[in-house]
């Protein structure tokens, strides 16, 4: 269906003459009397409802189907016709509702029997109705705005419905004609307004109301072209009974609905509450719920049936009884909601109660060959009903490759915990419209920057990280992704980082992965600079962003120990003129390194014992404290590994099995501080002769 | 979306084609080196597309079932042979049923149709079958349109000159008229030799087998992945949006939702997304595959060991029973989660959600769902006890509330048997009497059903006068009350029938 087929709007016209308060002969006996009572007491005459009520209460089940089925964007509009015309509601969404009507319609209250007949006419009500399908709705608006320059797709039809008692077949065609000559005038109209849209498809749907026993005065017609603008058909409908099915029959037309019958539903019963009997349910919803049936061509293979008046088709689907462990995504490729045709019936409340509280039912196609197929499942979403039409076909997409055969499939340390909890943290939840301010960015363009902020360094795989497996860095983490700080969180943070200097200080071990590492894991040195460096990586991300996430990488370039090859390396920096043989390559290097080296000299601010940290954190172009004396242990740090900067893979490896190794024994110092395995002895000599003894980690010989 | 590959084995297929200074062929030679160069091209770029082959003359028959062996399917191709006439309407009788033995009706499918634009003669023939069109009965019913969607390619061995020439063409055209309307005719462009052809089918596998490579992002996390099958564009509303919408190649996650939160969505479509290594080069036409192959083990061995996001988000889906929500467009969404089959191999799979802002009503619209740090406190709670969905729409519908229907009798007794069954239980009963009784009374209201609130009123007296000896004295001035209130309404009397007035229960406990 189109989203401005006639089915947007619809007008009910409702007779509200003289005539309507006849009585439409049907009788409803509701003083039904049991036995014990029956002895003396008279009962009361049966009631009978005029042909109004009648009327009103088959529009108002039109509505309700509709409604229940189309909570938005079909809309209803609701006139009354006597000596005047009475519009009860408008198009507006907040007037879209049941209960809004059954006030408006009890504010009319039934027709006055003693109102000149002579002043009364549908005809005011028909003529209102076209002008309200001139009246745009705010979908119309809605849509119209959004298309700008092709506002010209909005089309605007509709559909009038009309409850009426009507004289004749002439009587029927001087309203027809009416209601053509009504629209020319409209359009010309709304040609020269901005409100008013010009009707370019209306339908009429007369129903002719006549009381039991009579006969009628209107015969029935078929859909007929009164002019391109205009369709109409006449119903000619006994009131009661027949107008309901009437009206049921017409709501599932205009709004392409189709029917199921829910059958076997087991139900307790009062009386006898260990037994249950089975009860069937009829449901109206979209017909596409159906579509496979229809294209198969085997509706009769899947139990359709059809009703004694020979009208209507429902498909009879068996319930299946629930499992209880039902988080399951299944392959639905529709869900459309549901309306019980007989609302108030026992079965049908109790159908819909057990659904609302929760629970899901699968739904089996009834087959000859007798194979169980589930084609659909009915399951509530927010006190809404909904039939999921499920997958039972072959897949197209069966037998594919497993995701561990495919990129990045052999890999097994991947991060799969961390990220979950990454995912809960980036769950979604609505934003009401209220609270949105329309000038800021919306909700979702803020989750999607959420998640930018928390993936600017988010390793993929354990062996690639160390922070994010040590537990001391978590508040910091957790921080420094937020889009603003606090003072509070910004202490947090530099707390956290101290934590760390402690730790470093204290010798702790940090969890370098070890994974199937042999040989000796980097050294408890080597591991915090890798430490400190990976942390200054992430804090640096988020530096940009506010004035506090900057301190807090200030505070880790003040904290951070320096490591002291690099006071080596600047020492033979400034040497380097002097020096012949290596000077080209190291300069290269140099200029490789220098975004790093800068870091690691803001770094190198601080020795990692000193106390007195914090005080000078907020002043790295403080000049370096040259009094203390470079620590040559340090000196480990490999060619390769130094040219391709802080982490590599070949450093992780490598730092994994040296860790994995010096866990096992106490490390002879030589060995510890070794360079390739090679320690130089006596270096304290060539030191204070001023040589340097280390070229890149190559004693020299 | 499987494919129907259905090849013309008439006699007309074997006409030479005259090529310069070289040995001779068949048109249907053409074909086959056309169609290998498909199955070539789906075997390395396509491969997890089911396909078929048919062949057909004046009967059809079935050479390769759907499936994924390529080899098998060209097997076939160099095992043709030739037959009579050429009979389009019995092929797609065929094709039909085959499809739909195997697919159902809902899953859409591509018919590649090869033929050489002789389109038979006389009874059977295409010209004839459209001709008689409209002057079938229903059990004689032309194939088209397939009741699965369709997407047709006719490849002509022939070219459009040729075509044009007789009426082939325009009986080709009405042909894919018929079947929907998508797809497309091809020709080859130029004189009939293997160049012009291959060109032809170059054409095709563009046009309708591309693998779609897109890169799937979750903020500054990346992967380069192949959706497949590829998404179709998607037409929703024909009048108002005619254009039909693409999926993007940059597909966004713009956060996760739990499983029972999203709770089995209606989806258009679904695919699998397959982290695919940047610099592979992809499309290669079926030019020099067989090298390939025999490097890609390295090739794809390397991939599988460096790390790739799509794993790492498959596996946290997976173990966190969730779905990540992607952005495919603008106001275009899906969801990614892990999706395992029977064999207990598992997969990223992507479905594809209705374009429009709300396409599941329970989750509100997407571009209003925000991340949960802006919450004032956790939607979902500290434990993840609670959650924000599903989101309640603003009215509830009909079987949520206790409306009042009163179209079958039935209906209008049962209500009148609780006000009468409470009546006798007064004044224990007293809130639930005046409950339904104003439930009644609303609905007779606006029914314009005044004669039943007079009945009513009547039916109270009765019970009144009916009360037994010990009754409580509260119970007959409440039935009297609510009768006389009834009695008002049923006037008319602005006063009293307003609807939203409620009868309250008399006031008899003087003590407080």
């Amino acid at each position: 269906m189109k989203m401005f087929s006639v089915a947007h709007k619809t007008v009910f016209v409702v007779d509200h003459c003289p005539y309507m308060s006849e009585s439409s002969r049907q009788q409803v006996e509701c003083d039904v009397l049991t036995k014990s009572r029956a002895q003396g007491v008279i009962p009361l005459a049966p009631v009978s409802k005029s042909l109004w009520t009648c009327a009103v209460e088959c529009s108002m089940e039109y509505c309700r189907i509709l409604y229940d089925i189309y909570p938005k964007d079909k809309l209803v509009n609701y006139v009354v016709s006597d000596s005047e015309f009475h519009i009860l509601n408008s198009w507006r969404r907040e007037n879209q509702s049941t209960h809004e009507l059954m006030a408006a319609l009890a504010a009319v209250g039934p027709p006055n029997p003693r109102e000149d007949p002579e002043c009364c006419s549908i005809l005011h009500g028909l003529v209102a109705a076209v002008e309200l399908l001139c009246k745009i709705t705010e979908l119309q608006h809605e849509k119209r705005t959004a298309l700008m320059d092709t506002a010209e797709r909005v089309a605007n039809r509709g559909r009038i419905i009309c409850l009426t008692n009507a004289k004749s077949d002439t009587h029927v065609r001087m309203l027809e004609d009416c209601i053509q000559e009504t629209i020319l005038e409209q359009n010309k109209l709304a040609a020269c307004s901005d409100r008013l849209m010009a009707i370019q498809q209306c339908e009429l749907v007369l129903v002719h109301i006549y009381p039991q026993g009579e006969d009628t005065l209107v015969s029935d017609r078929l859909k007929k072209e009164i002019s391109p603008l205009l369709t109409s058909e006449v119903h000619s409908v006994r009131a009661g009974r027949h107008l309901a099915s009437k009206l049921n029959i017409l709501v599932q037309q205009h709004f392409d609905l189709a029917s199921t019958t829910i059958t076997n539903i087991p139900m307790k019963e009062e009386q006898h509450a260990n037994t249950s009997a089975n009860y069937d349910v009829e449901l109206l919803h979209h017909r596409d719920a159906h579509l496979e049936f229809f294209k198969s061509g085997d509706l009769h293979m899947a139990g359709t049936s059809t009703r004694e008046n020979g009208l209507k088709e429902t498909i009879t689907l068996k319930w299946c009884t629930p499992r209880t462990n039902s988080i399951e995504l299944h392959y639905c490729t529709g869900a459309y909601r549901i309306s019980p045709t007989d609302v108030n019936s026992r079965p049908s409340s109790c159908l819909t109660n057990f659904l609302l509280n929760g629970r899901s039912v699968l739904l089996e196609q009834p087959r000859k060959s007798g194979s169980k197929v589930i084609s659909h499942m009915l399951s509530s979403h927010g006190g809404e009903i909904f039939l999921h039409v499920l997958n039972s076909n072959r897949s197209t997409l069966e037998d594919p490759p497993s995701i561990s055969e495919g990129c990045g499939g052999r890999v097994t340390d991947y991060r799969i915990t961390d990220f979950g909890e990454f995912m809960r943290e980036n769950r979604l939840t609505p934003v009401s419209e209220s609270s949105h301010n329309p000038a800021g960015k919306l909700p979702v363009e803020r989750a999607k920057a959420q998640l930018e902020r928390h993936t600017r360094y988010w390793p993929m795989i354990i062996s690639q990280t160390t922070i994010f497996n040590m537990q001391a860095v978590v508040p910091l983490a957790n921080l420094i992704v937020k889009e603003t700080l606090t003072e509070e969180d910004v202490l947090t943070c530099q707390k956290t980082i101290y934590n760390l200097v402690d730790m470093e200080r204290k010798n702790d071990p940090l969890p370098i992965s070890t994974v199937g590492s042999r040989g000796k894991g980097p050294k408890r040195d080597e591991q915090y600079r890798i430490m400190w460096n990976e942390l200054e990586t992430l804090v640096k991300t988020h530096a940009g962003a506010t004035d506090r996430h900057q301190r807090v990488l200030e505070c880790i370039v003040a904290c951070r120990s320096k490591p002291p090859e690099e006071e080596e390396r600047k020492k033979r920096g400034r040497k380097r003129e002097e020096r012949e043989d290596r000077s080209e390559k190291n300069v290269s290097k140099e200029t490789e390194d220098k975004s790093w080296a800068e870091s690691e000299r803001l770094k190198g601010l601080l020795e990692k014992e000193n106390p007195e940290s914090e005080v000078i954190k907020d002043s790295p172009d403080s000049p370096e404290p040259l009094n203390k004396k470079p620590r040559l242990i340090a000196e480990e740090v490999q060619p390769a590994e130094r040219a391709k900067g802080p982490v590599t893979l070949l450093s992780m490896w490598t730092n994994r099995i040296t860790a994995a190794n010096s866990r096992k024994h106490q490390e002879f110092f030589g060995r510890a501080t070794s360079v390739n395995s090679k320690f130089e002895l006596y270096q304290h000599l060539k030191e204070e002769n001023g040589m340097d003894v280390h070229e890149n980690g190559k004693a020299s010989r | 979306m499987p494919t129907v590959v259905l090849m013309d084995v008439s006699l007309s297929m074997t006409r030479p084609v005259s090529l310069d200074g070289s040995e001779e062929f068949q048109r249907k030679n053409l074909a086959v080196h056309g169609l290998n160069m498909l199955f070539e091209h789906m075997a390395s770029n396509y491969r997890l597309e089911f396909t078929a082959l048919m062949a057909f003359s004046s009967l059809w028959e079935l050479l390769v079932p759907f499936n994924r062996d390529y080899n098998a399917l060209q097997d076939a191709l160099s095992n043709l042979e030739d037959y009579d006439k050429t009979c389009i309407e019995s092929a797609l009788h065929g094709v039909s049923n085959v499809v739909q033995q195997e697919w159902g009706s809902a899953c859409p499918c591509q018919v590649v149709l090869v033929t050489d634009g002789s389109l038979g003669i006389g009874k059977g023939s295409l010209r004839h079958s459209l001709q008689n069109l409209k002057q079938r009965g229903d059990d004689k019913k032309f194939p088209l349109p397939f009741p699965f969607p369709t997407k047709m390619y006719i490849m002509c061995i022939a070219n459009a000159e040729e075509l044009q020439m007789t009426d082939a063409m325009e009986n080709l055209e009405e042909l894919l008229r018929l079947s929907g309307g998508d797809g497309q005719i091809f020709t080859v462009d130029g004189p009939l030799c293997m160049k012009t052809v291959q060109a032809m089918f170059g054409s095709l596998i563009d046009y309708a087998y591309s693998p779609f490579h897109a890169v799937l992002h979750c903020g500054n996390l990346s992967s380069d992945v192949q959706v497949f099958p590829r998404p179709e564009p998607v037409v929703m509303d024909e009048e108002v949006e005619p254009i039909p919408r693409t999926v993007n190649t940059d597909l966004e996650i713009v956060g996760f939702i739990e499983i029972a939160d999203i709770s089995s969505p209606p989806v258009i479509s679904r695919h699998l997304v397959l982290p695919i290594a940047v610099n592979k080069d992809v499309d290669e036409v079926g030019t020099g595959t067989t090298d390939e192959l025999e490097e890609e083990p390295s090739a794809s061995q390397m991939a599988g060991k460096s790390p790739n996001f799509c794993v790492l988000l498959h596996g946290s889906l997976k173990v966190e029973g969730m779905v990540a929500l992607v952005q495919l467009g603008p106001e275009w969404y899906g969801m990614l989660y892990s999706q395992a089959d029977s064999k207990k191999k598992s997969n990223l799979m992507m479905s594809l959600f209705e374009p429009g802002s709300e396409p599941l009503p329970w989750l509100g619209k997407i571009s209003h769902l925000g991340p949960i740090s802006e919450a004032a406190e956790n939607p979902y709670g500290e434990d993840d006890s609670k959650s924000p969905f599903p989101v309640q729409p603003q009215v509830k519908r009909s079987y949520a509330q206790n409306v009042t229907v009163w179209i079958k009798a039935s209906g209008l007794q049962t209500d009148v048997q609780k006000i009468l069954r409470n009546a006798r239980k007064l004044p224990d009963k007293t809130q639930t009497f005046y409950k339904e009784l104003n439930r009644l009374r609303k609905a007779a209201l606006a029914f314009g059903f005044w004669e039943l609130l007079k009945g009513v009123a009547e039916l109270l007296e009765r019970e009144c006068t009916l009360l037994p000896d010990s009754a409580h004295p509260d119970a007959a001035f409440q039935l009297s009350h609510a009768a006389h209130q009834l009695k008002l309404a049923s006037s008319g009397d602005s006063q009293y029938a307003a609807f939203e007035h409620n009868i309250q229960p008399m006031h008899t406990d003087f003590s407080s």
